[in-house]
């Protein structure tokens, strides 16, 4: 067989491989196709599609047997169904339904679920980042580009793989953790999502399946036609992954915005209702995006953590480069983030206004307080790498005179942004205070002001990444002059603008300044969208200074990146917290209520401690992963004097 | 410190006695005087980097369900020595430098989440059975103001807020800006003129635009300024007063939640209160219960109507004695410790069933007692033992099994902890601690 094999010519081993991938990919992704067209058209039981009660109670629906059927009305909506099974539990203050294992059950859960939850959202990003960086490999007309992005490509999967299996392994945990110490709950969940609930299941196996594939057949697909099956093959990875989120995503919208049920939470036959629920979508874009910018600051710290530790400069200008790539990816999807933020608050305002109160002027108000300080951390930390980088480019010195005047707008930024207006208070404090605002403060922490804040600083951010751009470049363009000056202008004009409307905003009634956002943030937008690749239109053909001598940064730029990639994991638990608390004291809220002893909700310090916890627990479980990882590696095969200039970045390790 | 110091110890002796024979091996085993020097520092590093992370975990394991402030004090050990770490071994520098900035900014994130004011959202209240039919005007117009501002006299303060959530959305003073919802100063006679608006459409439920027409099948719309605001509450989206709608929805959805329903589920009852209290502080006659009643049993079919103390009672929000928002001496009233025991600044606490609860002096000497086989290692441990196990040590002279034992589950946490602080500084010869 083997000698057979050798015999072939190449097209046709090519042709066999193909074939061979594609029954692979076929058979991985065939019962999934089953499942959902068995629960699409209602039948398949017991493979797919909805229970056989459910089945049952739609016929008898159907022949009009309504005497025998109770039907029930959705309380999202508004549909008809017939109403199957007893409803959501209503559990009682004991350990039938709340085991007590000396702890507190909710926080058990909570660490369980966060870490899976972080995993989780890494190993689905970093194969999106693989897509687009193996594409940019394979349409560059630079050979040694390719090379590099092909290279970077393949160390991107290599971390996501070693933390593939622990992200199953915490699966399981949160499982486990989630029927021992909620059975009731769980219980309720697993009853609603039935029919979909094997789907979550094969797609796990046709996700790990497609990976392996993808990341094993690296080298035996790099080129032709194989290279392009094998990228198609990111696009069915991502895909998966992408539907595997969703079906997640799911579960936790139902708890915030059930639907697909009647008001004693008792499933109506229409699994499609009980996913797409109000919030399911925005929840849906936001972790997307979320997971992206997690995704490039976990790869980033990653690259960073190979900087520090490396021992020649041909790694640090690899790693270098890696940390620049992933850490630019992070940001990229950092700014669309708080516009999806804000269309998840709108959603949430539209389906509970109470519950949007909650969050954004009630209970939970102070912790949008913190998110304020993260964001404005975050952008300020993105500043200073960029700064720093400035510093690998010849000419890019040109710039540092100007750097504290940046410095003085963001910390002016987050100052005015990080202001509150009214704050949550006991009795006793607004007593003390004389009101709900204060005194002083009260009067500057409006709305259009903290927005005025925050554009202030992305325009600022703005302005570095154009300086980084510009930073070993001079634009050469007959009409470089009329673009320098028309730049200016519009940096100008855009800053005036949103400073006009956030002092405007104190002089017009509430619901009339919160209409000002809009120019506001048209303001920062336009910037980014026509000034960004007006830099580029100018730098086009311009003269080079000189290379960028990657690997030539100061290690507290590496730090910046560590700094970015922390807080970005800070506040994802900080935002899921939020997320998960505005139910208060409701499991499924309105319809199954939590009356475990822990149904409260717990102070702000407590909540920072249990997130500094698993923030803490993931990186150093991450880190050890990185450093199983570094333990394959293979040394560097040529190794260079120190301090000599690197002109660009190899590949650190083969494969 | 001293006792942070012992606790670590007293946790990670086996680890610091064998760094400790390691530093004895190396004087052994090394020849090189060079090579020995070496690592008879490193270990000497190491021995104070252990010690500082068992101090670290100490902390946070003591004070996890207490003084939680006190937890980012771990995380800046853990720094300290992750940097100290770094600098003196070098194969692992790298890593342990990132590890100790990302404990560095955890523990500026966490100290930070720890100084701002503290807020902790309790359990929802208890239900208390009350009869409002035979409730005067001015009686219900206060369990109204409760239920609107959660307390008598409450109307005037800024951000109170009570069960029936209201002021989350609605203004109640005259002349203040209500953006959410309508200002519902002067309800009790603006309601009739709402009736003659022309998208009101009375006694005509199928030419309105809402998104509900009318509150149930045969209900219609409301006839008179009570049963404006019966159905207002019932059914928000059968009239929605123009320009607070749901944002385009063309004010044909409303908002509001119906507050029979979850989340606020409001008893008619409750909701006569709320309403007689609308009308009684703007001086104005309250319609007579039953008038109320009978407007909302209009609106709300019989099957959706909350049966007072119902399903609450069955919760743990019915369970609970007290969430820690009472001041102490009710705090204690609520929790019943008066009933039995003598506690020194609490009104009436005078029992003699149990022991006296001079706990600041007591509970250092309770640990000591050979026989005290419990697993508290400080006071306030021990203090909170007693409640939630009340036979793990049992107090000599008073007989086990006469305290309640699910305290556990019918004091909130913020409850415990400021029975536990107060307990925790009551000590012999010294004034009694500040009451809140």
């Amino acid at each position: 067989m083997g000698r057979l094999f050798n015999q072939m010519t190449r097209g046709k081993k090519k042709l066999l491989a193909v074939s061979a991938l594609m029954v692979m990919g076929g058979l991985l992704l065939l019962p999934i196709f089953l499942s959902v067209t068995a629960v699409a058209s209602g039948g398949g039981a017991p493979a797919g599609g909805p229970p056989a009660d459910v089945v049952a109670a739609q016929k008898a629906g159907e022949e009009g047997e309504a005497e025998k059927v109770e039907m029930g009305r959705d309380i999202y909506y508004k549909t008809e169904g017939p109403a199957i099974g007893d409803g959501a539990p209503v559990t009682a203050d004991n350990e039938t339904f709340y085991p007590r294992y000396n702890f507190e059950s909710r926080v058990l859960l909570w660490v369980a679920n966060q870490q899976h939850l972080y995993y989780g959202s890494f190993v689905l990003a970093v194969p999106i980042f693989c897509m687009c960086i193996e594409f940019a490999g394979m349409v560059s007309k630079d050979k040694a580009m390719a090379k590099k992005y092909d290279q970077l490509a393949y160390d991107f999967i290599k971390i996501s793989l070693t933390a593939y299996s622990l992200t199953a392994i915490l699966g399981g945990i949160l499982i486990f953790t989630f029927l021992t110490l909620y059975p009731a709950f769980f219980g309720y969940l697993s009853s609603i999502f039935r029919p979909v609930m094997h789907i979550y299941a094969l797609t796990f196996v046709a996700e790990s399946g497609v990976l392996y594939i993808y990341y094993y057949g690296w080298d035996k697909m790099r080129e032709g036609v194989l290279k392009w099956v094998h990228l198609s093959m990111s696009v069915i990875l991502n895909v998966i992954g992408t539907v595997l989120m969703f079906l997640a995503n799911s579960w936790i919208a139902f708890m915030m915005s059930p639907a697909g049920v009647d008001e004693q939470g008792r499933y109506l036959g229409n699994i499609w209702h009980v996913i797409h629920t109000a919030l399911w979508n925005p929840l849906n874009v936001h972790r997307i995006l979320g997971n992206m910018a997690f995704g490039g600051g976990v790869v980033a710290a990653y690259a960073a953590y190979r900087f520090l530790s490396s021992k020649t400069d041909e790694e640090r200008a690899h790693y270098d480069w890696m940390g620049y790539i992933a850490m630019s990816l992070g940001v990229a999807f950092l700014i669309p983030l708080p516009f999806a933020g804000y269309w998840l608050m709108r959603e949430v305002y539209a389906y509970r206004q109470q519950m949007g109160i909650t969050l954004m002027g009630g209970l939970l108000a102070w912790l949008f307080i913190i998110q304020a300080t993260m964001i404005g951390i975050l952008f300020l930390t993105t500043n200073y790498y960029l700064w720093q980088a400035l510093g690998r480019m010849t000419g890019g010195e040109r710039f540092q005179k100007y750097i504290k005047y940046l410095v003085f707008i963001l910390v002016c930024g987050l100052l005015v942004f990080i202001t509150p207006h009214t704050i949550v208070m006991t009795p006793a404090e607004l007593k003390a205070m004389g009101g709900q605002q204060h005194p002083v403060l009260g009067n500057y922490g409006v709305m259009s002001a903290k927005n005025g804040g925050i554009n202030a600083i992305i325009m600022t951010t703005i302005i570095s990444f154009i300086w980084y751009q510009r930073g070993n470049r001079v634009p050469t363009v007959s009409w470089a002059k009329f673009g320098n000056i028309f730049m200016g202008c519009f940096f100008v004009i855009a800053q005036l603008n949103n400073i006009w409307l956030a002092c405007y905003g104190y002089f017009i009634p509430a619901n009339v300044r919160i209409g000002l956002s809009v120019p506001q943030v048209a303001g920062t937008l336009s910037c980014l969208f026509l000034m960004t690749p007006l830099n580029l239109a100018m730098l086009k053909n311009g003269r080079q200074l000189g290379p960028i001598r990657w690997g030539q940064i100061p290690p507290r730029s590496q730090y910046a990146i560590i700094m970015l990639a922390t807080a970005f994991t800070w506040m994802m638990g900080l935002m899921g917290y939020i997320r998960s608390s505005v139910r208060l004291f409701w499991h499924v809220n309105e319809v199954m209520r939590d009356n475990s002893p822990w149904a409260y909700t717990h102070t702000i310090g407590f909540a920072a401690n249990v997130i500094s916890f698993n923030v803490l627990f993931f990186w150093i479980s991450i880190m050890f992963v990185f450093w199983l990882g570094t333990l394959g590696a293979k040394k560097i095969p040529v190794p260079a004097q120190a301090g000599q200039p690197v002109p660009s970045p190899q590949p650190a390790t083969g494969h | 410190m001293v006792e942070l110091m012992g606790r670590a110890i007293g946790m990670g002796w086996p680890v610091l006695l064998m760094l400790v024979g390691l530093l004895l091996y190396f004087q052994v085993s090394i020849s090189d005087p060079v090579k020995k020097k070496r690592a008879s520092f490193q270990t000497l590093i190491g021995i104070l980097c252990a010690f500082l992370a068992l101090m670290a975990i100490s902390n946070y394991t003591h004070n996890f369900e207490g003084e939680s402030r006190l937890l980012p004090v771990s995380l800046v050990m853990i720094t300290i020595m992750s940097f100290v770490m770094g600098l003196y071994f070098p194969n692992i520098s790298a890593l342990m430098k990132i590890g100790g900035f990302m404990f560095f900014v955890a523990a500026a994130l966490s100290g930070y989440g720890n100084w701002l004011p503290q807020v902790e959202g309790g359990f929802p209240p208890p239900v208390v059975k009350l009869d409002f039919q035979s409730m005067s005007s001015q009686q219900l117009g206060d369990e109204g103001e409760k239920i609107i501002f959660g307390g008598i006299g409450q109307s005037k303060t800024q951000g109170a807020i009570g069960k029936g959530q209201c002021p989350l959305c609605h203004g109640f003073q005259q002349g203040f800006l209500s953006e959410r919802a309508p200002n519902l100063y002067g309800i009790p006679d603006r309601a009739i003129e709402r009736l003659k608006e022309p998208n009101y459409h009375m006694n005509n439920v199928a030419a309105r635009t809402t998104e509900q027409k009318e509150a149930f099948p045969g209900s219609g719309t409301a006839t008179n300024a009570q049963e404006y605001i019966a159905e207002s509450h019932a059914c928000p989206s059968c009239f929605v007063v123009t320009g607070f709608g749901v944002k385009g929805s063309n004010d044909g959805t409303s908002p509001m939640p119906k507050i029979h329903k979850p989340p606020i589920s409001l008893t008619i009852g409750e909701l006569a209160a709320v309403d007689t209290w609308m009308y009684t502080r703007e001086g104005k006659e309250a319609p007579a219960y039953d008038v109320i009643a009978t407007s909302y049993e209009k609106f709300i079919p019989e099957a959706d109507r909350p049966a007072a103390g119902g399903e609450e009672e069955k919760g743990a929000g019915g369970n609970i004695l007290a969430d820690g928002s009472e001041p102490t001496d009710k705090l204690f009233m609520k929790a019943g410790c008066p009933a039995c025991h003598t506690i020194p600044g609490i009104q009436d606490a005078v029992g003699k069933v149990g022991p006296l609860l001079m706990e600041g002096s007591n509970a250092p000497n309770r640990l000591k007692d050979p026989t005290y086989k419990g697993k508290a290692k400080s006071p306030k441990e021990y203090i909170t033992e007693s409640i939630l196990n009340p036979s793990a040590y049992v107090v000599k002279d008073f007989p086990d099994n006469q305290m309640p034992k699910d305290f556990g589950v019918r004091l909130t946490g913020g409850a415990l902890n400021k029975i536990v602080d107060y307990l925790a500084q009551l000590k012999e010869g010294q004034p009694l601690p500040p009451k809140e």
